[in-house]
C-alpha cells in the first residue's frame, strides 16, 4: 500500500506532569511536528521546521493521543442502523438464546451493512482497533462472520481487526465444535465461547475443547465468563491451567469475568495468576449491581481492555460505541479525578500505552510508533478524559481515516 | 417570535405496539400545531386538511416532540466551564473540600457569571428548560454566588425558568449561615437548602428545625443534599418527613442524593416509600458511580416523586458531567437494568417531572390543548428510543420560541 510521507505540524505532545505542594496540578505539553512515513511516527521536531519539500497537515494546536482500541463488540448482531427496537423480556441467557433462532436469520441480510455502520461510527469516535466475536451457531452457521468479514474487508486500510468464532449458544450444548474448526479456517483469529459451566455444563471439558480447537488453529482465544462465584472462580482457575499447559501466555482472554467482583481474596490471588501468564480481560466497566475491582487487577499487572459490547441490540439498547466515554466512565465508578489517575485511565482504552508514564515522564510517540492516533480537542490526557474530549481527526498508519485535518 | 404560527410535521405518540400481550414499540403520527402566545391552541394530523390561517409555519420535519426536560440539581456558581482544565486537588475531608474550593473560585481568570452561563448554555441545548440550581451561602461567600448566578439567570431570561437554592454548604449551624440563608430567601432563592445535618451540623434535630423554620417563614420550599448513609440518614429523612407533615410543607420537600434510602431493607423500605409518598418528599438523584443510590424504580412503583440532575459539572469536586440530563436518565435506565420500551420511556418522566407523552395503558396524555408550547425535538421514533440511544436534539422550544438549535422555517 503506497503510504504518504508528510509532516503532521503542530501537535501538542505532553511533556510532563505539573507540580503545586507536592500534589501533580496538571500537564505541561507543547507544540511538536511529528514526520509521518510508512504508516509510522519517523520522527519528532520542535521550533522551525527547515523547508524540505514534504508536505504538511496542520494539527492546528490538537492534542494527540494513541489510537483507542475496541475490544468487545459483536458487529454481527445489531439494530444499530435500523429501524429502533427495544429489549423484549427474556428469560435468561436461554431465554435469549432461543430469541435468537428467529431473530438471528431476519437480521442476516442487513448484517453486513449494520456492522459496516458500526464499524464507521467507532472509527469517528477513534477506535481503530476492533475485536469482535461473530456468532457461529446452528442457526446461521458461519454467515454471521462472513458477514462482519466483508464489512471488516470495507474498512481494510482504516483500522485492524480480531475476529472472535464465538458459539453464542454453546461450543457443546449447540454442538458447534465443527462450525467454530471451519470458522478458525475462514479466518477467525480466536476461539470464543461462552460460560463452559451453566451453558455447555461441563467446564473441564468445554474449556479443554477451546484450547484443543486453539492449538490446532494457532489461534488466540477469548471467552465469554459471566458466571460469577464458585463456578465462575472455577473456570477461569481452569482456564489459567490450560493456558499453562499449552503454553498458551499472553494469548488468552476472558470477557466480562465477572467472578473477580465476588470474594476479594480469590480475586486477588486469580489476578496474579493471570499477570503471570499473561490472560487479559475485557469489560465494558458494569456499573449497576455488579462492580469489577478492574483497579485491584490493573495494580497486578492484568491487562485489561475495554468495549461496547453492544450498541443497540436484543441484549442491550444503551450502547453508545465511544471508548473515551468508556474510559470516562471507569474513571468516574472508580473515583479516578485527579491529574495523574486521568491521564493513566486513558491506557485501558490504548491498550496499556499512554503519552506520559505514571512517572511524568514522556513515553509515547516514540520514533517508529505506529502512527494510529486521534487528535483531540484537548490540553491533556486527563482532560480528554474527563472531559469526553471532540474528536477531531483519525490517523490509522498515518491516512486519515476520520474527521478531517487542515492541509498546508 | 410570532405571535402566533403553526408547527408542522410535528411526531407524537399516539399509543402502545403490543404483540402477544407485551408492548414492544410505540406508534406515532404526524401532526400540526397552532401555537399562540406560548400556547398551544389547535393540535391536528398533519393530514387531516385544515386552513392554516394564513399564518407562519416551522417544520419540524418529523422529528420527536418531547416534554422539556427538567434539570433537578446543579450548582450554576460552582463549575469551572469556560475556564482552563484543572482536575481535583486531593482533599483529606470534606472540610478541606470546602477550602479548596472557596480559595480557587476567587482566583479564577473567568467571573462566574460567565461559567455559569456556560453551564447554562449546556443546559439548555440539552433540553432542560427548567433548572434548579443550588447557590454556595457561607460568611465568606457573602451573597457573591448568588448575585452573580441570578446575574447569569437574567442573561437567559425567556429561554428557561429557573429555582434556586439557598444553600450553607459548609454547614447551617456549622458555619452559623443562618441570617445569611434568611438573606437569600428574601434576595431571591425559592427553596431553603442545606447539607447532612448529623455529619455536617453535627445536631440532626436542630438543622433540620432550623431549616424548616426558614422554610416557613419565607414559605419557600426544601431541598436538603443528604450523603449520610444507613441509620443517620433514614433518621434524617424520617425527621424530616415529620416535620414537613407538622408544618404542612407536603410536596414542598426534597431530599437530594439520599443515598440512605439505598440501605432499606424488606419492611422498613416499603414504610419508607410510604412515607414519602404520603408527604410528597421527592428524591432527587443524580445517579452517581460506584456507590449504591436509592432504589429508583422501587420508590416510583410507590408513587415516590423521583427526579435526576446533572449535580458537579466540572468542578472543585468533580472533573466530569456535561450537563445532558438525558444521558443522566440513560444512565439510571441502564444502572437499573430498565430496557423494554415501557421501560425506557418510563425513565423519560425523571427528568420532566413526571410529565410522559403516553400513560401506563398507552393513552396519550401529553401534549395537549392550552400545555405550553415548550418542546425537546429529538432525532427519534419513541421515548424509548431517545432515552436509550440519548437521541441528538436539533432544537430546543420554550413557551413558543427556539431556544437552542433550530427548526426549519417554512414560507407561505
Amino acid at each position: 500500500m503506497n503510504k504518504s510521507v508528510y509532516w503532521l505540524v503542530n501537535v501538542l505532545l505532553e511533556t510532563g506532569y505539573r507540580y503545586e505542594d507536592g500534589d501533580i496540578v496538571g500537564t505541561d505539553a507543547q507544540l511538536h511536528h511529528i514526520r509521518i512515513e510508512d504508516g509510522r511516527m519517523a520522527s519528532v521536531a520542535s521550533g522551525e521546521l527547515p523547508e524540505d519539500g514534504l508536505p504538511r497537515r496542520d494539527a492546528a494546536g490538537l492534542l494527540l493521543l494513541p489510537a483507542f482500541r475496541e475490544m468487545h463488540i459483536h458487529i454481527d448482531k445489531t439494530y444499530y442502523g435500523g429501524p429502533w427496537k427495544a429489549v423484549r423480556p427474556a428469560n435468561g441467557v436461554f431465554g435469549r438464546i432461543e430469541e435468537e433462532r428467529e431473530l438471528l436469520p431476519k437480521l442476516l441480510p442487513t448484517a453486513q451493512q449494520r456492522a459496516e455502520k458500526m464499524l464507521e461510527m467507532l472509527l469517528g469516535f477513534g477506535s481503530t482497533h476492533v475485536r469482535t466475536h461473530c456468532n457461529i451457531d446452528p442457526v446461521v452457521g458461519l454467515r454471521n462472520m462472513e458477514a462482519a468479514m466483508r464489512a471488516l474487508d470495507t474498512y481494510s486500510g482504516k483500522l485492524s481487526h480480531e475476529v472472535v468464532a464465538f458459539p453464542q449458544h454453546g461450543l457443546l450444548r449447540s454442538d458447534a465444535v465443527e462450525l467454530v474448526r471451519e470458522a478458525m479456517r475462514q479466518g477467525a483469529t480466536h476461539v470464543g465461547a461462552v460460560d463452559p459451566a451453566t451453558v455447555d455444563g461441563d467446564i473441564d471439558r468445554s474449556l479443554q475443547t477451546v484450547m484443543d480447537i486453539a492449538i490446532e488453529a494457532d489461534a488466540g482465544v477469548d471467552i465469554h465468563v459471566h458466571d460469577g462465584g464458585d463456578a465462575g472462580l472455577a473456570t477461569m482457575r481452569r482456564v489459567a491451567e490450560l493456558t499453562e499447559q499449552a503454553g498458551w501466555q499472553g494469548r488468552v482472554t476472558v470477557s466480562h469475568a465477572f467472578a473477580f467482583a465476588g470474594d476479594a481474596a480469590a480475586a486477588a490471588e486469580l489476578a496474579g495468576r493471570f499477570a503471570e501468564l499473561g490472560i487479559s480481560i475485557t469489560s465494558t466497566v458494569p456499573f449497576g449491581g455488579l462492580i469489577m475491582p478492574l483497579p485491584m487487577m490493573h495494580a497486578k499487572g492484568v491487562a485489561i481492555g475495554l468495549g461496547n459490547d453492544s450498541i443497540t441490540d436484543h441484549w442491550s439498547p444503551f450502547g453508545i460505541g465511544d471508548c473515551l466515554e468508556k474510559a470516562g466512565r471507569l474513571a468516574e465508578l472508580y473515583r479516578f479525578v485527579d491529574e495523574r489517575s486521568l491521564a493513566q485511565s486513558l491506557g485501558y482504552i490504548t491498550g496499556g500505552v499512554t503519552p506520559l508514564d505514571a512517572e511524568g515522564r514522556r513515553v509515547w510517540p516514540a520514533t517508529g510508533d505506529a502512527a494510529d492516533v486521534v487528535l483531540v480537542q484537548a490540553s491533556c490526557s486527563a482532560e480528554a478524559v474527563a472531559r469526553r474530549a471532540e474528536r477531531k481527526a483519525v490517523l490509522f498508519g498515518g491516512e486519515l481515516v476520520a474527521g478531517a485535518l487542515e492541509k498546508r | 417570535m410570532h405571535n402566533a404560527y403553526w408547527l408542522l410535521n410535528v411526531r407524537l405518540e399516539t399509543g402502545h405496539e403490543v404483540e402477544s400481550g407485551a408492548v414492544t414499540g410505540t406508534k406515532t403520527g404526524l401532526f400540526r400545531l397552532r401555537i399562540k402566545d406560548g400556547k398551544i391552541t389547535a393540535i391536528a394530523n398533519m393530514s387531516d386538511a385544515g386552513d392554516i390561517d394564513g399564518l407562519p409555519q416551522l417544520d419540524a420535519r418529523g422529528l420527536l416532540a418531547l416534554p422539556p426536560f427538567i434539570e433537578k440539581h446543579c450548582h450554576l456558581d460552582k463549575t469551572l466551564l469556560g475556564d482552563r482544565w484543572r482536575p481535583v486537588r486531593p482533599a483529606a475531608s470534606l472540610f478541606e473540600r470546602f477550602e479548596i474550593e472557596a480559595r480557587t473560585l476567587p482566583t479564577l481568570r473567568t467571573t462566574m457569571k460567565e461559567r455559569a452561563e456556560k453551564l447554562l448554555e449546556l443546559l439548555l441545548r440539552a433540553g432542560s428548560t427548567h433548572i434548579r440550581t443550588h447557590v454556595d451561602l457561607y460568611p465568606e461567600a457573602g451573597l457573591r454566588h448568588l448575585e452573580a448566578v441570578q446575574e447569569a439567570l437574567a442573561s437567559f431570561e425567556g429561554k428557561l425558568t429557573s429555582e434556586i437554592v439557598a444553600f450553607p454548604q459548609h454547614g447551617l449551624l456549622r458555619t452559623q449561615s443562618k441570617g445569611i440563608v434568611r438573606e437569600a430567601l428574601r434576595g431571591g432563592c425559592g427553596l431553603v437548602g442545606g447539607v447532612d445535618p448529623h455529619t455536617v451540623d453535627g445536631d440532626m434535630e436542630k438543622s433540620l428545625q432550623t431549616m424548616m423554620e426558614l422554610a416557613v417563614e419565607a414559605n419557600a420550599d426544601v431541598d436538603l443534599h443528604l450523603h449520610d448513609g444507613g441509620r443517620i440518614g433514614l433518621d434524617t429523612i424520617r425527621r424530616l418527613a415529620q416535620l414537613a407533615d407538622e408544618a404542612g410543607w407536603q410536596g414542598r420537600v426534597s431530599v437530594s442524593h439520599a443515598f440512605a434510602l439505598a440501605d432499606m431493607q424488606g419492611e422498613e423500605a416499603e414504610e419508607t416509600a410510604q412515607l414519602l409518598a404520603n408527604s410528597g418528599i421527592a428524591i432527587i438523584t443524580s445517579v452517581p458511580l460506584g456507590r449504591a443510590i436509592p432504589p429508583v424504580p422501587f420508590l416510583h412503583d410507590r408513587g415516590v416523586h423521583v427526579a435526576v440532575g446533572c449535580d458537579n459539572i466540572f468542578d472543585s469536586w468533580s472533573p466530569f458531567g456535561n450537563g445532558d440530563v438525558l444521558e443522566r436518565a440513560g444512565r439510571l435506565a441502564e444502572r437499573f437494568g430498565r430496557k423494554t420500551e415501557q421501560e425506557l420511556a418510563e425513565a423519560l418522566g425523571f427528568i420532566t417531572g413526571g410529565v410522559t407523552p403516553l400513560d401506563k395503558d398507552g393513552q396519550p396524555v401529553w401534549p395537549k390543548l392550552g400545555d405550553e408550547a415548550s418542546f425537546v425535538f429529538a432525532e427519534a421514533s419513541c421515548s424509548a428510543e431517545t432515552v436509550a440511544r440519548r437521541a441528538k436534539r436539533p432544537a430546543v422550544m420554550h413557551r413558543g420560541t427556539i431556544v437552542a438549535g433550530a427548526l426549519e422555517r417554512t414560507s407561505l
